[in-house]
């Protein structure tokens, strides 16, 4: 089977449907956000007119207030700070439950879309390329809307109120300080367009460095059995020089932008300060006006510099948003056919991967009801596809797939798993309970009849070790043979008519794999099971075997027919026996 | 023997990465300060340009002082990039000393490590851990660049009127009295926070790993409701996080801003009295204002000195973990017969020895005691194999089993052999379809774990590589369980005749490779239980149902004929 090559990658989002993506979270939830978007703005207002205060304490004094003036100004202003405490307080916790529950919506939506994919993606998905969509993108894009997408936007909001302030108390002031937005724009963009690259090249070079050294870790042996110790020490300096260099691109970058960034802040200042005592002293402007702009101006570099240096952790959420998004893209199965009994066929199917050619050329098969057939011939002789175009998995090029009477990749998916369930060598185990791993066809079964099920495979360490067990990586771990034990177990509470067997005891030891088929074939008596094997155990006790070579089969027939016709299956056999 | 160094601690560790770099470090920090110092210079001769400038109408004065602000802020960002540039660089290379390390310690800890980190763990170590323990450099540079803001700017305060730098350095001191304890409250519930997302993305991992079986067979709607019930309960406790770090936050914001509130109304009071000029008065103003960002600073600096310090021990931790295989041994030039005491199991000079058994795990671990990835009582040519040197063992005693791992390399890489011998070893595996399907070149890349190859091909490719090597003795533990009969026979055959004069034990019950077998062992529960020619032990009813295809095959029948 060489299907394993074949990833056909994921689609990602555009631009376009990114923003869409992102405007459905925010409309999902439209109320508190625009509820959060005002208590953000009335607090940056309140903590803003205190600059604007000050000027007024100024011009006062000058225009010989007394202690009595001041204390009414600055109880104002302490007025000011304590409702700019509140509405920053509440916003915030408002920010943040509105982020926990869009990031709560995104991570539910994505895994129920996934757990929705048509079976031919299902398989072809690398893992790791919808396992990163999953975990490491949702959490990118979760953390981003319930941590730095308040702070981000309260800094923005802050940002344009400080601007609005400068302009109404004195516009010509606001028109100077405006001179440098421009190149601090011009600037971050440029920043922002290499940032992403350099960005994801660190990270890169990072997950190259920690793949690299896990496999040594995980390869440990090997390493010591070949003596590898030199060419691994070679591959991980390398990948350390790697992240070095990465990184002192990144300083680069981020000095000059940094830099330009301080120099426009403070070059602003300078300007408005300027600007300010030319006007007082030709005797255009007030003191307190002067003084109000130039304490604005102050404060501006603060939540301007917070806003750029977190641009990059907006463009890398983008970036995620868009591989999220893109699992929506994909178009679901219309699968509404409804079978008529469960008579399975093949007929004249060929079947190729992708672009590829032909694995299948003209190939019909049909299993006859309650029938054990085994399938068997050299690898990549096609067995497996034949398993995945009964399943329903794949659909042939030309000639027909059919589970009674229609197309087996039309019948939803629901209905066709009642009817027709394949087991492959890669068995899963669920980091849950051994009871919530044996239920998921049946969730309603009681004990005795998952014990009953564990029993019929054989499996009587899982008995023993009790339904309640947590299986799993960092709980109990399983064998390769008791894993499959598990799934042999599964099938045979599911209980279905049809059973594809794709190598599903290849695993287990040579005594034990004997015992489990025939508890196995106890279990399913009276079903239709179709049996994939590379190896001849499996095939002498079946009803019929059908031999396949280059994907086509070669021999059909029962065990004794074939031995007498003496043709591949006979050569296979007697090789086999050693004779 | 040289001394042995001191124990390893994370405080070491880190000193030892910033050792090789103290000169860039006292140099940044110098930097830094100067920084600082510029910065908060700035503020205060707003003050003097709006006293000496503005009201005293001094156009004089005002240009000076301009001249001297525009030094300022031209100094500023010069010299902070500069020392930002010197920390980060030595966090750089602390990173690369990181990754180095950890490399250089997995070739000497060796199998060690395995069961003592998990998977998860080793992909962390080199990524996370790292990049949090190198960083600390850095984070200690910006502490000392809010230390010297901090400094000067309460000293320049004070300058000003005395009390204004009282009240700034009292509201500091309170700002972290009152936000260090909320901050601790915030860290725990974070940490639960933190916590269950490790836990909830683990669900999910697992709903993509067994996709398959939840589509194919059922519970894609159990699982579905599994992680929403999650979901939601992550929600939650995210709000109860909300609660804290709302908190937080507004009093980072809003503390120094009580400060400028009263400090503007004391400052003004001055004013009226005319203890203080109307410059100190916008100046004290813009210092409080720019306390916002240092009080601030000092609690996220905190923050990632703690997670640095706790990756730092983590680190530590790994770097500890000893070898399980001792190299103490001196002898060279072993040959002749193995001997495992525990199960009795022999292996002679040469030859092709089949281990048959119904348990592989004992079987397997009696060859990893002979091929000492275990220590053991096992013994090589009458003496003690822990005697010989261990490179000496490593080269004439191989192991092989479906657990060898391929790396990411070529297919040239991976069989470790000049072209010639690569061609005959894979000759032998029957794996000529690995080299084809790969290009027909030995600079095909063969993918991390063997990914892009088919499990047999994994398989066969991993029996080339070992047949390439050609070791005098070869274990080899199952190693064509994943492929068919045809290809299985023709691998028998060919590996019993290009390793005659060298010595092979293959532990399998395929009758297969029991016809090319010089000598069978037949194992029962991890005991030799009897050994002589397949033939001869066929005799033995219990021998002959384990390794006889045509009583395996009746028995087969037999119970097909019940069930039919």
């Amino acid at each position: 089977m060489s299907a394993t090559d074949l990833h056909e990658r994921l689609p990602i989002a555009s631009p376009a449907q990114v923003r869409r993506a992102f405007r459905g979270l925010l409309a999902a939830d439209k109320g508190p956000a625009v509820q959060v978007l005002i208590m953000y703005t009335l607090a940056a207002g309140f903590s803003v007119a205190i600059p604007v205060l000050l000027g007024r304490v100024v011009d006062g004094i000058g225009a010989g207030w007394g202690a009595h003036e001041v204390n009414l100004t600055c109880a104002v202003i302490l007025a000011c700070v304590a409702v700019q405490f509140v509405l920053s307080r509440s916003g915030r916790r408002a920010g943040y439950r509105f982020g926990e529950r869009a990031a709560a919506r995104l991570r539910e939506d994505v895994v129920a879309r996934v757990l929705g994919l048509p079976l031919d993606r299902v398989e072809q998905a690398g893992r790791g390329d919808l396992g990163t969509r999953t975990s490491a993108d949702v959490n990118t894009v979760a953390d981003l809307l319930r941590d730095n997408g308040p702070s981000m936007v309260t800094s923005l909001i802050e940002v344009v109120v400080l601007y609005i302030a400068l302009f109404v108390v004195d516009p010509l002031l606001g028109l100077v300080s405006l001179l440098t937005l421009p190149p601090l724009l011009l600037a971050s963009r440029r920043y922002l367009r290499q940032a992403n690259r350099v960005f994801t090249e660190q990270r890169a070079a990072m997950s190259e460095a920690a793949e690299t050294l896990s496999a040594s870790g995980s390869g440990a042996r090997t390493v010591a059995a070949l003596a590898m110790q030199e060419e691994r020490r070679a591959i991980g300096h390398a990948r350390a020089e790697t992240l070095f260099e990465r990184f002192k691109r990144l300083i680069r970058l981020q000095v000059e932008f940094f830099f330009f960034l301080l120099w426009l802040n403070r070059l602003q200042l300078v300007l408005v300060v300027v600007a300010a005592g030319f006007w007082y002293l030709e005797g255009g402007m007030s003191l307190g006006t002067a003084i109000a702009a130039i304490t604005v101006v102050v404060r501006i570099a603060n939540p301007t510099n917070s806003v750029m240096t977190q641009l990059s952790e907006f463009q890398q959420g983008a970036a995620a948003l868009a591989r999220i998004a893109g699992v929506g893209l994909i178009e679901p199965e219309t699968r509404d056919a409804v079978p008529d009994g469960n008579d399975l066929v093949l007929d004249t199917v060929t079947f190729g991967y992708g672009d590829g050619p032909d694995v299948l050329h003209g190939l019909s098969l049909h299993p006859r009801q309650g029938e054990r057939l085994v399938v068997v011939g050299p690898s990549g002789a096609g067995k497996s596809t034949i398993a995945r175009l009964l399943a329903g998995i794949d659909r042939p090029r030309t000639g027909t797939a059919t589970l009674g009477g229609v197309p087996v990749s039309d019948i939803p998916v629901e209905e066709l798993r009642r009817r027709v369930v394949l087991v492959t060598q890669e068995h899963y185990v669920f980091t849950a309970t051994l009871r919530e791993n044996l239920i998921l066809a049946a969730p309603d079964a009681d004990d005795a009849r998952l014990v009953a099920a564990l029993r019929r495979v054989d499996a009587g360490w899982a008995v023993a070790t009790g339904l309640d067990t947590m299986l799993g990586p960092e709980h109990r771990q399983l064998t390769t043979a008791e894993a499959q034990q598990i799934a042999l177990a599964r099938v045979v509470i599911a209980d279905p008519p049809i059973v594809i067997l794709d190598e599903a005891t290849a695993g287990i030891d040579p005594a034990s794999a004997g015992n489990v088929e025939v508890a196995l074939a106890a279990a399913l008596e009276g079903r239709t099971v179709i049996a994939i094997a590379h190896q001849l155990q499996a095939a002498a006790s079946a009803d019929r075997i059908a031999v396949v070579e280059d994907g086509r089969i070669a021999e059909e027939g029962p065990h004794a027919a074939l031995l007498a016709a003496g043709g591949v299956y006979a050569g296979l056999w007697h090789a086999w026996q050693g004779d | 023997m040289p001394s042995a160094p001191p124990p390893l601690t994370p405080l070491r560790l880190l000193t030892g990465l910033a050792r090789p770099h103290a000169g860039r470090l006292a140099l940044g920090s110098l930097l830094f300060l100067f920084a600082g110092g510029a910065s908060m210079s700035g503020l205060w001769i707003v003050g003097r340009i709006i006293d000496e400038g503005f009201i005293a109408r001094d156009a004089g004065a005002f240009a000076l002082w301009l001249g001297l602000m525009a030094l300022a802020v031209t100094v500023q960002p010069t010299f902070w990039v500069l020392g930002f540039r010197l920390f980060n660089t030595a966090d750089a290379a602390g990173q690369r000393a990181i990754v180095r390390r950890l490399t250089d310690h997995l070739n000497t800890a060796g199998t060690g490590v395995r069961g003592r980190v998990s998977a998860g763990e080793l992909v962390n170590l080199p990524s996370e851990d790292m990049r949090k323990a190198a960083h600390t450099v850095t984070e200690l540079g910006f502490v000392a660049n809010n230390l010297a803001m901090f400094l000067i700017g309460s000293a320049l305060v004070w300058s000003i009127h005395p009390l204004l730098g009282v009240i700034i350095i009292a509201g500091s001191g309170a700002t972290a009295l009152v936000a260090g304890p909320l901050l601790k409250r915030l860290q725990r519930r974070q940490a639960d926070y933190r916590d269950m997302i490790g836990g909830l993305t683990a669900q999910a991992a697992d709903i993509v790993g067994g996709l398959r079986v939840l589509r194919g067979i059922g519970g894609d709607l159990l699982f579905t409701d599994r992680y929403r019930e999650q979901s939601t309960a992550l929600r939650d406790r995210g709000y109860a996080v909300a609660n804290s770090s709302s908190w937080i936050h507004a009093l980072r914001h809003s503390m120094p801003i009580v400060f400028v509130a009263v400090i503007t109304w004391v400052g003004a009071l001055l004013a009226v009295d005319g203890a203080l000029t109307i410059g100190g008065l916008a100046s004290a103003f813009s210092f409080a204002t720019i306390f916002i960002a240092v009080s601030g600073n000092f609690i996220i600096s905190a923050n990632y000195l703690v997670a640095s310090w706790v990756a730092a021990g983590r680190l530590t931790r790994f770097l500890a973990i000893a070898t399980d295989v001792d190299d103490d041994g001196t002898l060279r030039g072993g040959i002749g017969e193995l001997r495992d005491p525990d199960s009795g199991l022999v292996v002679p000079e040469s030859g092709l020895t089949v281990l048959v058994t119904a348990e592989t795990a004992p079987a397997a671990e009696a060859c990893e005691r002979l091929a000492r990835h275990r220590d053991s009582e096992a013994v090589w040519d009458g003496r003690p194999l822990e005697s010989y040197a261990l490179a000496d063992v490593r080269e004439r005693i191989m192991l092989l089993t479906d657990e060898d791992h391929l790396f990411e390399a070529t297919l040239g890489e991976t069989l470790r052999v000049g072209p010639d011998a690569a061609l005959a070893a894979i000759e032998t595996a029957c794996a000529a379809d690995v080299y084809t399907g790969l290009g027909g070149t030995f600079d095909g890349r063969v993918a991390e774990g063997g990914r892009n190859l088919s499990g047999g091909q994994r398989q066969r490719l991993r029996l080339a590589r070992a047949l390439a090597a050609a070791p005098q003795t070869l274990l080899a533990v199952e190693p064509t369980s994943a492929v068919d009969s045809h290809t299985e026979s023709l691998i028998a055959d060919r590996v019993s005749a290009a390793r005659a004069s060298l010595s092979t034990l293959v532990v399998t019950a395929s009758p297969l490779w029991l016809a090319h077998a010089d000598r069978v062992v037949w194992m029962v529960e991890g005991k030799v239980h009897a050994t002589g020619s397949h033939a001869e032990l066929l005799a033995d009813p219990a021998y002959r149902r384990l390794a006889s295809p045509r009583e395996f095959m009746a028995r087969k029948l037999r119970q097909g004929g019940e069930t039919a």
